[in-house]
């Protein structure tokens, strides 16, 4: 328990006037969730997000991260602190995932890291994934460039595409494919 | 030469379609990779949809509820007016379903989080002086009345013979309480939480329950109530 802290003293009789020594101020650290209502609505967001960053589409990102709740607060203590709440949430969206390339395609095509420190409580989002595509599609040529960008950033279909390249809807198709080919070799060289 | 399983991952994928089952090489698997990063970097597609939320929600309740019957603590903490909610049970399950250790600070309540939890203490300024805050005669059995001392203002109200003093400042946003008399509720306007006169958080909007209201010391000398408040600075 809380000693004296919650203790009402009283001071029914006594001086007029009173004062305590003043103590060090002391940060506010190590918080708590309240319940897990609180913990989902925290965190169901960047879990949803970096779901999303693994897999590209809604129904997957979706039905995994129901599963990272599902699976992770039935056992999870309220008590624990808010960084150990992310930190656990986030190991089992890493279990998560890897469960769920390997039943689809038989390995892992993304994967969550363990490290990245968030205890600062902030962004829990991966984001260097952006900066990675950029860098990639800096480094193709322009065609290649202008094919992945207007399919998969600007959400174009094919025929659109193919139509501001002036280019036919099977040359569009070709040449997506092989910008990909590249884009995947060149993201596997800055990895490495 | 990679070829089918990308171009037809990459289709579905452009149409925001699951993900297909299929047994791709390293060659394809990293362009499949490379597929997955260029369409979750297209700006304003990755925030869940509100419905979506709204029914995980509900799903985790009802889970959280079947779980309650057998294997979760719900308990009242003595002296303590806070519902405390622990979840327990199923840990060990669970931990060797999804292969994750689970610290020792998970398990155990640490020292640190102690400082943490809202519960409901007395204001006790550093320095402070009793004030005046009304007549005795003005305060009968069960009534309560309002009072701003410039430093700090709040609720006073009389049970059988004792007073008891809470602050009038929801703990949420800091919106001025106002005393519903009728109901014997302390309400604030921002978001409709409620507190009873004794501070405790009756009915709230939010996702997480305000703590209540800090309470104040109070005395009765010669028919005059006093509440100690902080000391102004001069």
């Amino acid at each position: 328990m809380i000693a004296g802290q919650n203790e009402a003293r009283r001071p029914r009789i006594g001086p007029a006037q009173r004062s305590r020594p003043e103590g060090g101020l002391r940060p506010v650290t190590e918080a708590a969730y309240p319940n897990w209502d609180a913990v989902y609505r925290d965190n169901v967001t960047w879990v949803y997000r970096l779901m999303y960053s693994k897999v590209g589409n809604q129904p997957d990102a979706e039905d995994l991260t129901a599963e990272v709740f599902m699976t992770a607060l039935k056992p999870l203590r309220v008590s624990a602190t808010v960084p150990e709440v992310r930190k656990y949430l986030k190991m089992t969206a890493r279990t998560v995932l890897a469960g769920y390339w390997r039943d689809r395609m038989g390995r892992e095509i993304t994967t969550i890291d363990e490290d990245l420190p968030d205890e600062s409580g902030g962004e829990v989002i991966e984001s260097d994934a952006p900066d990675r595509v950029r860098v990639v599609l800096a480094k193709l040529p322009d065609n290649y460039r202008r094919i992945l960008e207007l399919r998969f950033l600007q959400a174009f279909s094919v025929r659109e595409a193919a139509q501001q390249m002036g280019v036919s809807v099977a040359n569009a198709k070709v040449l997506q494919h092989r910008a990909l080919q590249t884009a995947a070799r060149i993201s596997e060289e800055e990895a490495s | 030469m990679s070829g089918r399983p990308v171009r037809r991952f990459v289709d579905g994928l452009l149409r925001g379609e699951r993900t297909e089952p299929a047994r791709p090489d390293d060659i394809e698997a990293q362009e499949m990779k490379t597929a997955i990063e260029l369409r979750a970097a297209r700006t304003g597609s990755d925030s869940p949809r509100e419905e979506f939320v709204t029914d995980l929600h509900r799903r985790i309740a009802a889970a959280m509820d079947d779980g309650e019957q057998d294997d979760a603590v719900v308990r009242r903490l003595p002296n303590s007016t806070r519902r405390q909610v622990v979840i327990g049970g199923g840990l060990a399950a669970a931990s060797a379903a999804t292969g994750i250790v689970v610290g020792r600070n998970m398990l155990a309540r640490t020292p640190s989080q102690q400082a943490s939890p809202p519960t409901q203490g007395v204001m006790e300024p550093n320095a402070g002086t009793w004030r005046p805050v009304g007549a005795s005669a003005d305060l009968p059995k069960g009534g309560a009345m309002a009072f701003d001392l410039g430093s700090i203002n709040g609720f006073v109200h009389r049970t059988d013979a004792q007073l008891e003093a809470v602050s009038g400042i929801c703990t949420h946003q800091g919106c001025k309480l106002w005393l519903d008399a009728p109901d014997s509720r302390l309400r604030c306007p921002c978001h409709s939480t409620s507190f009873s006169l004794e501070g405790d958080t009756l009915a709230h909007q939010l996702p997480t329950a305000p703590p209540p209201l800090p309470k104040y010391e109070v005395r009765e000398t010669k028919g005059v109530i006093e509440v100690f408040a902080p000391t102004e600075s001069a």
